[in-house]
């Protein structure tokens, strides 16, 4: 069973040439059909290799297909490695995955028309093909591959709706910013080919501790690390993460909440012996961690777009993830990757019912009261919320809690961070529900049609996740301890953990008490002067789009104008295309087609390369 | 000589066999189909005599002939190559006038010429394949007469061909006054001579024979008659000779270095070096800007020879040889496949009773919307020349690269690599001028020229074949990678 794994990726990929080959030609029921149901498949046949997994006792597994070539030191293969944490990947990638494909089958979460909607299905499918070869693949080709194949799906789907030029803005910068990480990426990767001449990452990784004849560990860590940022949105580069939240709704619920931010966990996750050579690397993996979700807690707590809240939410979560494989929780870090994207595809799909009902509103303060109304929608935003500010006996809390425990083994100072993030998202999160839920209704919601208002295809994936955001941490952490060193010491039972489960609690009263009960008044704090400030600060994400338009845009695009006719760089390229012109016109002169030319040339040659010959003797 | 012996040579009689009876057959019967079919047949009888002899190789009969598993790979390639041209021949002559049989007695008399090469380890059976296969071209190369432009091709080439045997037989006639014989085998004792006039003989004659060989492989500066060449000839015996005659020949060279151990002469692989690079730099500027599909296939050609040379230098280093001959072999199949199919298209574009073969770029424009088929397989073909990956000219490239760097990290020098780097960039540019062209809608005006253009079923299965090939093994070349290891394996490297 094992040795078919290789059938999951391949699902996706023939529901994507299927659909992209005939696209607005099928219609719509049956792409729908091709298109959740390739994943579907997929998922079946994941979860089946699972079973078979753990019934063997979890031994990891190589399955090559082919080798493509062998040359040298040269020889990539389509081979799938299987371990718990690919996995994990896998389940989550498929099964989510699905769920949100037959949750976009319904007319309204995409609401297009048939050309578009084969369209969406085949990008989608693309995206999980390549996000399966990204966490199968067995060698680095193969990862990388897959790594810039979510990133093309992304820049897709981004700019899905491109009849709107800011939706291509956004794709764009999606793209050029993750593509800083990627160059860097690439460069760790060639960096570690270089010095152990093989692209597998198993042998790779057992290498790395021997002798480098070039950069070093932390070199290549960072560089990997550069990478990892990139993909999932950490400080510095998470700037476009928000901006992505122009796609489809469901494409933030699957590429930009559940699986493709989460590559850059999996790849520090993968190559984890890499970090543990190089601790000034992994250091900085738990800071850029703790460091990027204060900051983005900070700033979902001012926003007021229900799909930047939320992606906000996304970066602040990953940035746990980074604290946990900073402190050496790698299990506890693919856990929380795990859970997050239960609770947070829940929150996104149910987002999206929201905005549709609300013909496509996105601004909180334009809602309120639709609790009554949209009954999904408000069990899955109050159950993904509670679990998104790990609230007792939640998934979330099950996975967050060993993380900030983790920490605080390593250093205080990295667990007070986390726990006041933790404390920051609690009021952020129950501030979303209270605000859009309750009180008095705002904007009409649409008349209501099948399960109040709620098509069962998107509520059957709802209450699924539902379940999944509650009961997917009763079970314990996954079982990819195998896959990764033990962490070394007890977790302090006793003051810390207690306070590390209290304050989520103190936040969502906090957070009932101003925004419902209205008892305590907070408009004194924001209408000060600094109040203010720090919400506007807050509310452009700490002036990073401003910072970074003033430090690289706009010098870039002085640059450029200055540049205008392009002498300064085109003249190479075009003095490049014009010597070879020239050249081809000097050297084309030789062709006379005269005889006695040619036979002269023939002489002179033999002349020179017997005088060659000699001379060098 | 033992009956092993006789097996062994089963190939070469089987050769001669289908050459009488083709040449019997012709005044009695003719038929062009049938002709063309009895010399497919006789080509694939051959072939399976080809895989019967490999139980029982390496075996040396005669001083003259060697059949070890080198010979017999590249004798498959070239009765595959061979089968492939006679196929195209047949719808490229059925319409034209005249009496073409005749044509099928040439190509198998030059096929036969070019197995002699391949096999021979003695100079003797050397000149014997080479003037089988050159005289042959030179009449095949004005079939069917049809103006001026098919004899002048031929008449320079046969001059130029002179010249060339000329600087080859003078070459070989100075390496036996020095060692006193004409057999690689005997030769490897005596050839690296450390002093003495005798060295001098070595090294000029090897220069010599090494002139004359660049010529028929088409490598600066003895690569004038190319273009010239290959614009007049038909385009199926252009196909010919930018397939078989090189590879061939390359086969031979290949082997006279090593079994000679010619490589430790630094001097003759430094002056290989400078035409190799020579030939990827010119070859590739002067296709830039040509408007002859046929020419900038020509030039193309050249690049690639020299592209094949940096494999071939690679083998200098020690242990260098086992990758120089796994490199040459995959890139000559690569190349094989990739010219074979390029010239196929230009050879079923040109059917029909027309005086010219139609090789103007121009022509070529919108055959995307017209012959979607012939323009894919067309792009296939310009893409694998290019090298993009998952094409077979992609690994053969990768090969040419990887031998490259050993011969560059043995301080070998970058210059080849560097040149060969420019020279694949230059290259893109024309080949996808050719692509560009054919995406481009033609005029309403201009579609009336090609619009009669149809694909015979023999051109289009060899163009499927081919294609289909060209795909399989850029994406599981493994297979023949193993087979080519196997090959080498049983070289005395």
């Amino acid at each position: 069973m094992l040795d078919l794994v290789w059938l999951v990726p391949i699902f996706p990929l023939a529901g994507f040439l299927i659909l992209f080959t005939t696209i607005g030609k099928l219609p719509q029921p049956i792409a729908a059909a091709v298109g959740a149901g390739s994943v579907g498949l997929a998922a079946v046949v994941a979860f089946s290799a699972g079973y078979v997994f753990l019934a063997d006792g979890m031994s990891p597994l190589t399955v090559t297909l082919y080798t493509w070539m062998n040359v040298g030191d040269f020889s990539p293969g389509l081979s799938f490695y299987v371990d718990g944490l690919t996995l994990i990947m896998m389940f989550v990638i498929t099964g989510v995955g699905f769920l949100i494909h037959v949750y976009s089958t319904t007319n309204r979460a995409v609401f297009i028309d048939d050309e578009h909607h084969s369209r969406f299905f085949a990008y989608m499918n693309l995206f999980v093909c390549a996000m399966l070869l990204l966490v199968m693949g067995d060698n680095l080709l193969l990862l990388y591959m897959g790594w810039e194949g979510v990133g093309l799906c992304s820049y897709l789907l981004i700019g899905f709706w491109h009849d709107d030029p800011a939706n291509g803005a956004a794709a764009r910068k999606a793209f050029v910013v993750t593509r800083i990480g990627d160059t860097a990426m690439a460069l760790g990767l060639f960096l570690l080919f270089l010095n152990f001449r093989t692209l597998e990452i198993q042998p790779l990784m057992a290498k790395a501790s021997g002798t480098w004849v070039l950069g070093s560990p932390t070199l290549a860590a960072f560089l990997i690390l550069g990478g990892a940022v990139g993909k999932s949105a950490q400080l510095p580069l998470q700037t476009w993460l928000p901006d992505a939240m122009a796609g489809p709704t469901p494409v933030s619920a699957l590429i930009h909440a559940a699986t493709m931010v989460t590559a850059g966990v999996y790849l520090i996750a993968r190559t984890h012996e890499l970090f543990l050579l190089a601790p000034v690397a992994q250091t900085a993996v738990a800071l850029v961690g703790v460091i990027t979700l204060l900051m983005a807690a900070c700033t979902a707590l001012v926003q007021t777009d229900i799909k930047r809240i939320l992606a906000f939410s996304t970066i602040s979560q990953i940035g746990y993830m980074f604290l946990a494989l900073g402190v050496s929780a790698w299990s506890s870090g693919i856990f929380h990757l795990m859970t997050h994207a239960f609770f947070k595809a829940l929150l996104f799909l149910g987002a999206g019912a929201v905005i549709f009902s609300l013909h496509h509103e996105h601004n909180i303060l334009k809602m309120g009261g639709l609790r009554k109304r949209l009954p999904v929608a408000f069990w899955s935003f109050l159950i993904g919320s509670a679990a998104l500010a790990a609230f007792p006996f939640t998934s979330g809390f099950y996975s967050k809690e060993p993380i900030l425990m983790q920490a605080f083994e390593v250093s205080p100072w990295l667990w007070a961070g986390g726990l006041l993030g933790a404390f920051i998202t609690a009021i952020y999160s129950f501030r979303l529900v209270f605000i859009v839920f309750f009180g008095e209704m705002r904007t009409e919601p649409i008349e209501p049609t099948g399960l109040s208002g709620t098509p069962w295809a998107m509520a059957i994936p709802l209450l699924i996740l539902c379940v999944l955001a509650i009961t997917g941490g009763w079970w314990g952490e996954p079982q990819v301890a195998a896959v990764f060193p033990e962490v070394s010491g007890e977790h302090h039972a006793g003051a810390t953990a207690y306070i590390t489960s209290g304050v989520p609690l103190v936040g969502i009263v906090l957070a009932y008490l101003i925004f419902l009960d209205g008892r305590l008044k907070v408009t004194a704090l924001t209408e000060s002067s600094l109040g203010k400030v720090l919400h506007d600060f807050w509310f452009s994400h700490w002036a990073m789009d401003w910072l970074y338009n003033a430090l690289f845009v706009s010098p870039f695009k002085w640059v450029t104008a200055f540049n205008k006719k392009d002498i300064l760089v085109d003249s190479i390229y075009d003095g490049t295309a014009a010597t070879a012109a020239y050249v081809h016109t000097l050297l084309s002169q030789t062709q006379t087609g005269v005889l006695r030319f040619y036979a002269a040339s023939m002489a002179l040659g033999l002349v020179v390369l017997v005088a060659v010959v000699l001379g060098l003797t | 000589m033992s009956n092993t012996e006789l097996v062994a040579l089963l190939p070469l009689i089987s050769f001669a066999t289908v050459i009488t009876i083709v040449l019997l057959a012709i005044p009695f019967w003719r038929n062009l189909k049938g002709i063309c079919a009895l010399s497919v047949v006789g080509l694939l009888i051959s072939l399976a005599t080809i895989l019967w002899t490999t139980r029982i190789v390496p075996i040396q009969v005669t001083p003259l002939v060697l059949i070890d598993q080198y010979a017999l790979l590249f004798m498959t390639l070239i009765c595959l190559a061979t089968v492939a041209v006679a196929l195209l021949a047949y719808d490229y002559l059925k319409e034209r006038e005249g009496q073409q049989e005749e044509f099928y007695l040439l190509l198998l008399l030059a096929a036969l010429g070019a197995i002699v090469l391949v096999c021979s380890s003695h100079f003797a059976s050397f000149l014997l394949g080479l003037e089988l296969l050159g005289i042959s071209l030179y009449a095949l190369i004005s079939f069917p007469i049809r103006g001026q432009a098919t004899l002048e091709a031929a008449l320079k080439y046969l001059i130029l061909s002179g010249v060339a045997s000329a600087f080859l037989l003078f070459g070989t006639a100075l390496i036996f006054a020095a060692l006193g014989t004409l057999s690689f085998n005997e030769m490897v004792q005596g050839f690296y001579v450390d002093v003495g006039s005798n060295r001098l003989y070595v090294m000029v004659g090897s220069a010599l024979m090494l002139a004359g060989i660049c010529f028929k492989l088409s490598l600066v500066p003895f690569h004038m008659w190319t273009p010239d060449v290959y614009e007049g000839a038909p385009a199926p015996v252009t196909a010919f000779v930018a397939t078989v005659s090189k590879g061939a020949i390359f086969a031979i060279l290949l082997r006279f270095f090593i079994w000679t151990d010619a490589y430790q002469y630094e001097s003759i692989l430094f002056g290989l070096g400078i035409i190799a690079v020579l030939s990827m730099l010119a070859g590739n500027l002067l296709a830039l800007m040509q408007s002859s599909v046929k020419r900038i296939l020509a030039y193309s050609s050249i690049a690639h020879l020299g592209y094949l040379l940096v494999a071939f230098i690679a083998g200098r280093l020690a242990g260098g040889a086992a990758l120089a001959v796994e490199a040459a072999s995959y890139f000559l199949v690569a190349y094989f496949i990739t010219t074979l199919g390029a010239f196929g298209v230009v050879s079923i574009m040109s059917n029909g009773n027309r005086e010219r073969d139609l090789d103007d770029i121009a022509s070529y424009e919108g055959l995307f919307s017209r012959r979607p088929f012939l323009a894919t397989a067309f792009t296939a073909m310009l893409l694998s020349l290019a090298g993009i990956p998952l094409t077979v000219g992609f690994v053969g490239k990768f090969y040419i690269f990887a031998a490259g760097v050993q011969g560059a990290l043995a301080s070998y020098g970058w210059s080849l690599l560097v040149a060969l780097i420019i020279g694949s960039g230059i290259g893109l540019y024309y080949y996808l001028r050719i692509v560009f062209a054919m995406t481009k809608r033609p005029a309403a005006t201009d579609s009336a020229a090609t619009e009669w253009i149809t694909i015979p079923v023999a051109g289009g299965w060899v163009m499927l074949t081919l294609t289909g090939t060209l795909l399989a093994l850029g994406v599981y070349p493994t297979p023949l990678i193993e087979l080519i290891n196997s090959m080498v394996r049983s070289l005395p490297l």
